[in-house]
C-alpha cells in the first residue's frame, strides 16, 4: 500500500515506525532536520514542505497514494491536506485533530474524511478505560438519534455478568440492542449463537441510546462499591475531554484549574462539574475538599513536573489511583517510578489508533460503516418483500443483521417474534457482498 | 505638574468630556416630536366640544422650543453612551414639562398650579400613576384623555419610536434602547440591528394596545360592561399596556364591571412580561421561550403568591367572599406588582397583612424588558442566586460557580450591578421616606412612617397609589410642595433606574 504521511513529529514518527516495513511510506514535513533524522532511522521517502500545499502534496505523489494520513499537530493543516487527498487521489484519509468540534462535525458527516482521531478524545477514552468506565465510541446515528451504532472496548478482567465469555444464544443482551460485530485483534466477525465476547475485544452494538448506556454499565466495574468521584487536575483540552467523557459515563467529576479564566470557562461549559480555581498543591485545600477520597485523580496540567508534584501530594493525601497525562515520552518512566499508577501519552495513543486503522482497512470501513466490506443499509421494506409477515427468528441470518426498524417514525428493536411490515425502514448491518441479496429480499 | 505638549501647543485646561451641544440637540429633536402627540387630545377636544386651544398652544410651544434649541445647538453623530446618560436624564425631565402645559393652560381644578401640573405630568410620562387630582369632575374629556395618553407615550412610546425611525440614532440608539427596556436584558442576543429591535418592540407595543382597545370596546358594544365605550377602552388600554395606572374614573377600575377588571388583569400581566420574549412568543411563534424563561416563571409564581396572600386576608377577615374576593385579590396583586397601579377596590381599608403584602409587591416589579418599574423580578432572581452561591462558596472556597439564567451563564459584571442596584434602590427609598416624614412634620401634615415608606416606594417604583390619603381612592394633593418635589425626583429616578442620574453627579463623567 502507498501511504502518504503528513507530519513527522512524535505522532508521525510513531506511525511511520509502525508502518514502514510493510508499506511504501512517503513522509511530508516542513522541518528538513526532522525529516532527515527520520530517513536515517527508517526506510521512508521524505518530501520537505507545507502539508497544506497542493504543490507539495503532488510532489509527494499523492495521486498514487492508497492512504493519506494527516498527522501534524495542526488541525487545519490536516483537514486541508485530507481535502486535497480527496480531490487528487482515491486514497482513504485519516486525519488527526485536537479540536473536538471537528470530530463532531466529522461524525455528522460535515467533514469528508474516512477516519478522524483526536488525541484529547483518545486520552479521555484511555482514562475512562483505566478508571473502569469504558467509554462508548459512537460511530453513527440513524433516525434522529433513535438508533445508534456504538463501539465498546471490553475491558480486561471484566466480570461475566451473563454476557462476557457466554455464548450468544444464552447471553443476556440488553433490551433494544444487538451485537453487530466483534473486533478481536484485527479480525472482525458478525456473531452467531456460538460466538462469545472476550475481554480485550472491541464490540459493535446497534441499539437505542438507552441500551448503549446499559452496555457501558455492563463494562463498567461496580461503581456503587467505589462510589466516589474523579478529580481532574488541569482543565486544558485533555482535562476537559476527560471530564466530558467521564460525565457521559455518569461519573461525578471535579476539576482543579489554576487559571481563573479557564476555570470559569469550564464551569460555564459543564454545569455538572464542580470546578475549583486552585493550584491543587495546597494541603489545606486538598484536606478541605477531601480530594484524597476521590476514586481516581487525573493529572493533565500539561507540565510533567507539575503533574508529578501534584500527584505525589495527592497520594500523600490518600488518593488511591493516580493517572498522569504526560507531555514528554521520557516522563512516562519517571512518573511511574515515582509512584504514579499509570502515565499515558496522548501522542502515542493517537499514533496507535491511527496505525490500528491503517493496518486493517476493514476496521477503517467499520468506523465509517461504508466501503466494500461492511455496510449499514437503511432500506424501506417493499410490499412484496419475501420477509414481510415472517417472524424475525425465521429470517435467514447469512452474514447480515437487522439492528432496528423504524416504524411510523419510531425506532423498534425487533425480537424473535416481531414481524417486518411493508413500509418499515430496516437498519441492516451486513457484509457488502450480501447487499444485493438483502436488497432483493426486502 | 507635567504639561503635555502636542505639536508645540500646550493643551488647554481639561475639556468637557460630554458633547453637551449634541446631547441637547438630540433632546430637542425628541421633544419636538412630542408636539405630534398633542394632536390626539386636540381632535378629541374638537369632537366633544372642549376648548382645543390648550393642546394647540402646547403643541406650538413644544415644537417651537424644540426647533429653537435645535438651531442653536449642532447635530453631530457623537451621541455615545456618555451622552446617552445626559439625554435620558434631561428627556424625562423635559418631556413632562412640555406635557404639563395643557393642564396649566386649562387652568381649572386641581391641576392648575404649575407644580401640580408638573407632578401629574411626571407621574404620567414615567408611567407611575400617582395623581394630584381630587375631583375627577374637573377633568374635561380631552384633558383626561391627554393624561391617559402621556402614560402611553412615556411607557414605551416615544423613545423606542425615535430609535426605530430616526436615522441619527443608529449610533447612540443601543444605549438609549437599553435604558428604555428597564432592567438587565439580553438585547444583544435578540437581533443584530438595534433599529430593527426598536421597530419590532414598537409594533408589538402598538399591537398590544390595539388588541386591548378592541377587547374593551367589544365589552362595551356587547353590553357586557355598560360603563365601557371606545373612549374608556382607549384610555384604559393606554395606561394598562404602559403599566401606568391612570384612570379617567375616581374609583379607577372599580367603576367598571368584573369583565373589564379581569381583562385589565390580563393586559397588565402580559405587559409585565419582557417584550423581547413576547415578541418571540407572539410574532416569531415560539411560545415555548416564555415557558422556559426562569424570570417569567418566577414572575408568575410571585403574582400567584401575592394574590394568594391577599385572598387569604380578604377571606380570613371576612371583608369579601366568592368571585369578588378572588377578583379583588388578583387584580390588586397584579396591578401593584407589575407597577401599573390601577385599583378596583379600596385596599387601604384591608387589613395589615394585605398592606404589608402590597408594600412588598411594590418592591418586586414586573420583568426586565417590560414597561413596568421597580426593582424587577430578574434582579430579585439573580440576587437570590448570588446569595445561594455565597452560601455554597462558604463551604467550598475555591469553587468556581457560574450563575446561570435559563441555562446560560450570567456575566459577573452584570451580577455586581444587580447587587449594587438593589442596595441603591433601598438606600434611595430610605432617604426619600425619611425626607417625606421630615417635610410633612414641618408642614403639619399627618404622615405615618408606613405611609411615607409606601408613598416613596410607590413613586420610586413607578407604581402610583400608596397608602393613607395617597391610597387608591385618594390623591397626592395633600402633600406639601417640597414633598411633591421629592416625589417627582423619586419618580424620575425610578424611571431612569437610578444609575444614569448618579453618573451625572460624578466628576469623571464631565471630564474629558
Amino acid at each position: 500500500m502507498n501511504i502518504l504521511l503528513i507530519g513527522a513529529g512524535q505522532v508521525g514518527a510513531t506511525i511511520a515506525k509502525a508502518l514502514y516495513e510493510e508499506h511504501d511510506l512517503t513522509v511530508v514535513d516542513a522541518d528538513a532536520a526532522v525529516l532527515s533524522e527520520l530517513s536515517f532511522r527508517l526506510d521512508v521517502a521524505t518530501v520537505e514542505g507545507n502539508g497544506a500545499s497542493r504543490r507539495v502534496l503532488q510532489a509527494a505523489g499523492i495521486a498514487n497514494a492508497d492512504l493519506v494520513i494527516a498527522g501534524t499537530s495542526r488541525d487545519e493543516i490536516n483537514i486541508i491536506a485530507s481535502m486535497f487527498g480527496r480531490h487528487l487521489s482515491n486514497a482513504r484519509t485519516i486525519v488527526r485533530v485536537a479540536n473536538i468540534e471537528y470530530l463532531e462535525a466529522w461524525q455528522e458527516r460535515q467533514i469528508d474524511v474516512d477516519f478522524m482521531v483526536s488525541s484529547e478524545v483518545e486520552t479521555a477514552y484511555a482514562i475512562s478505560r483505566l478508571i473502569g468506565v469504558p467509554a462508548a465510541r459512537q460511530t453513527d446515528v440513524f433516525a434522529d438519534g433513535q438508533v445508534q451504532i456504538v463501539e465498546f472496548d471490553v475491558p480486561e478482567g471484566v466480570s461475566t455478568r451473563g454476557i462476557v465469555g457466554v455464548p450468544f444464544r444464552s447471553a443476556h443482551i440488553p433490551a433494544d440492542s444487538k451485537v453487530a460485530g466483534i473486533i478481536s485483534g484485527d479480525r472482525m466477525t458478525i456473531p452467531r449463537g456460538d460466538d462469545t465476547i472476550s475481554p480485550g475485544d472491541r464490540i459493535v452494538v446497534i441499539g437505542s441510546p438507552a441500551s448503549a448506556k446499559e452496555w457501558s454499565r455492563i463494562f463498567a466495574e461496580d461503581l456503587e462499591q467505589n462510589v466516589d468521584d474523579v478529580v481532574i487536575y488541569g482543565a486544558g483540552r485533555a482535562g476537559l475531554a476527560a471530564a466530558r467523557t467521564l460525565l457521559e459515563q455518569e461519573v461525578r467529576v471535579r476539576v482543579i484549574e489554576g487559571s481563573y479564566e479557564r476555570a470559569s470557562y469550564v464551569a460555564e461549559l459543564l454545569p455538572d462539574v464542580r470546578v475549583f480555581h486552585a493550584s491543587g498543591i495546597d494541603p489545606d485545600f486538598l484536606e478541605r475538599e477531601r480530594i484524597g477520597r476521590a476514586r481516581a485523580a487525573v493529572f493533565a496540567m500539561g507540565d510533567d513536573r507539575k503533574n508529578l508534584y501534584a500527584a505525589t501530594m495527592a497520594r500523600l493525601h490518600g488518593a488511591k489511583f493516580t493517572i498522569a497525562v504526560v507531555d514528554n515520552t521520557a516522563a512516562i518512566d519517571v512518573l511511574e517510578a515515582a509512584g504514579v499508577d499509570v502515565a499515558i501519552n496522548p501522542r502515542s495513543l493517537t499514533a496507535e489508533e491511527i496505525v490500528r486503522f491503517a493496518h486493517d482497512p476493514r476496521i477503517l470501513q467499520l468506523a465509517m460503516l461504508e466501503g466494500d466490506r461492511y455496510e449499514v443499509l437503511d432500506i424501506t421494506v417493499r410490499d412484496d418483500s419475501e420477509f414481510v409477515g415472517k417472524a424475525f427468528r425465521d429470517l435467514p441470518t447469512n452474514d447480515s443483521l437487522i439492528g432496528a426498524i423504524i416504524r411510523d417514525g419510531n425506532a423498534l428493536f425487533p425480537h424473535g417474534d416481531d414481524m417486518l411490515l411493508p413500509g418499515d425502514r430496516a437498519i441492516i448491518f451486513t457484509e457488502s457482498e450480501n447487499v444485493a441479496t438483502v436488497e432483493r429480499s426486502i | 505638574m507635567r504639561r503635555y505638549i502636542v505639536r508645540g501647543v500646550p493643551l488647554a485646561a481639561p475639556r468637557l468630556g460630554v458633547d453637551l451641544l449634541s446631547s441637547l440637540n438630540l433632546v430637542a429633536t425628541l421633544v419636538k416630536y412630542l408636539s405630534i402627540a398633542f394632536l390626539l387630545p386636540m381632535f378629541v377636544a374638537v369632537g366633544v366640544g372642549d376648548p382645543f386651544w390648550p393642546f394647540l398652544a402646547a403643541a406650538v410651544i413644544t415644537l417651537g422650543a424644540g426647533l429653537l434649541v435645535q438651531t442653536v445647538t449642532r447635530n453631530s453623530d457623537r451621541v455615545g453612551i456618555r451622552e446617552g446618560f445626559l439625554v435620558v436624564a434631561l428627556l424625562w425631565l423635559l418631556l413632562p414639562a412640555f406635557g404639563a402645559l395643557p393642564y396649566f393652560f386649562v387652568g381649572e381644578g386641581s391641576l392648575s398650579r404649575p407644580l401640580d401640573a408638573y407632578f401629574e405630568s411626571v407621574s404620567g410620562f414615567t408611567a407611575t400613576g400617582a395623581t394630584i387630582v381630587t375631583d375627577f369632575g374637573d377633568l374635561s374629556t380631552s384633558l383626561a384623555l391627554w393624561r391617559q395618553f402621556t402614560q402611553w407615550v412615556g411607557g414605551m412610546g416615544i423613545l423606542v419610536l425615535a430609535i426605530a425611525v430616526l436615522p441619527r440614532l443608529r449610533v447612540g440608539g443601543r444605549y438609549l434602547l437599553h435604558s428604555e427596556l428597564a432592567g438587565p436584558t439580553e438585547l444583544e442576543r435578540f437581533t443584530v440591528s438595534i433599529r430593527d429591535a426598536a421597530r419590532r418592540l414598537w409594533v408589538l407595543y402598538v399591537a398590544l394596545t390595539g388588541i386591548a382597545i378592541l377587547v374593551l370596546s367589544i365589552f362595551g358594544w356587547t353590553g357586557l360592561d355598560p360603563a365601557m365605550d371606545v373612549y374608556e377602552a382607549a384610555s384604559h388600554a393606554f395606561t394598562s399596556i404602559a403599566l401606568g395606572g391612570f384612570s379617567t374614573q375616581a374609583t379607577s377600575a372599580g367603576a367598571f364591571g368584573s369583565a373589564t377588571q379581569w381583562a385589565l388583569i390580563g393586559f397588565m400581566a402580559i405587559a409585565g412580561i419582557n417584550f423581547l420574549r413576547l415578541y418571540q412568543a407572539m410574532v416569531q411563534r415560539r411560545p415555548s421561550v416564555v415557558g422556559r424563561d426562569q424570570e417569567i416563571r418566577l414572575y408568575v409564581l410571585l403574582l400567584l403568591l401575592g394574590s394568594g396572600l391577599l385572598l387569604a386576608e380578604l377571606v380570613g377577615t371576612g371583608v369579601e367572599a366568592g368571585e369578588e374576593a378572588v377578583r379583588d385579590a388578583v387584580f390588586q396583586a397584579v396591578s401593584i406588582m407589575t407597577t401599573a397601579g390601577f385599583s378596583n377596590a379600596d385596599y387601604a381599608a384591608w387589613g395589615s397583612l394585605a398592606a404589608l403584602t402590597l408594600l412588598a409587591l411594590m418592591f418586586v416589579g414586573a420583568t426586565a424588558g417590560s414597561t413596568g418599574g421597580s426593582i424587577k423580578v430578574l434582579r430579585h432572581l439573580l440576587m437570590g442566586k448570588l446569595l445561594r452561591r455565597e452560601i455554597e462558596q462558604a463551604v467550598h472556597r475555591e469553587a468556581v460557580i457560574p450563575i446561570r439564567l435559563s441555562g446560560a451563564a450570567v456575566n459577573e459584571r452584570m451580577l455586581r450591578s444587580v447587587a449594587g442596584y438593589i442596595v441603591l434602590y433601598v438606600a434611595i427609598l430610605a432617604i426619600g421616606s425619611i425626607a417625606l416624614v421630615i417635610e410633612s412634620r414641618r408642614g403639619g401634615i399627618d404622615v405615618q412612617a408606613f405611609e411615607a415608606i409606601g408613598a416613596a416606594a410607590a413613586a420610586l417604583g413607578n407604581v402610583g397609589p400608596a397608602f393613607g390619603f395617597a391610597g387608591p381612592l385618594g390623591s397626592y394633593a395633600p402633600f406639601s410642595d417640597v414633598s411633591k418635589g421629592i416625589l417627582i425626583a423619586l419618580m424620575w429616578l425610578g424611571r431612569l433606574e437610578i444609575l444614569p442620574v448618579l453618573v451625572l453627579l460624578t466628576r469623571t463623567y464631565w471630564r474629558a
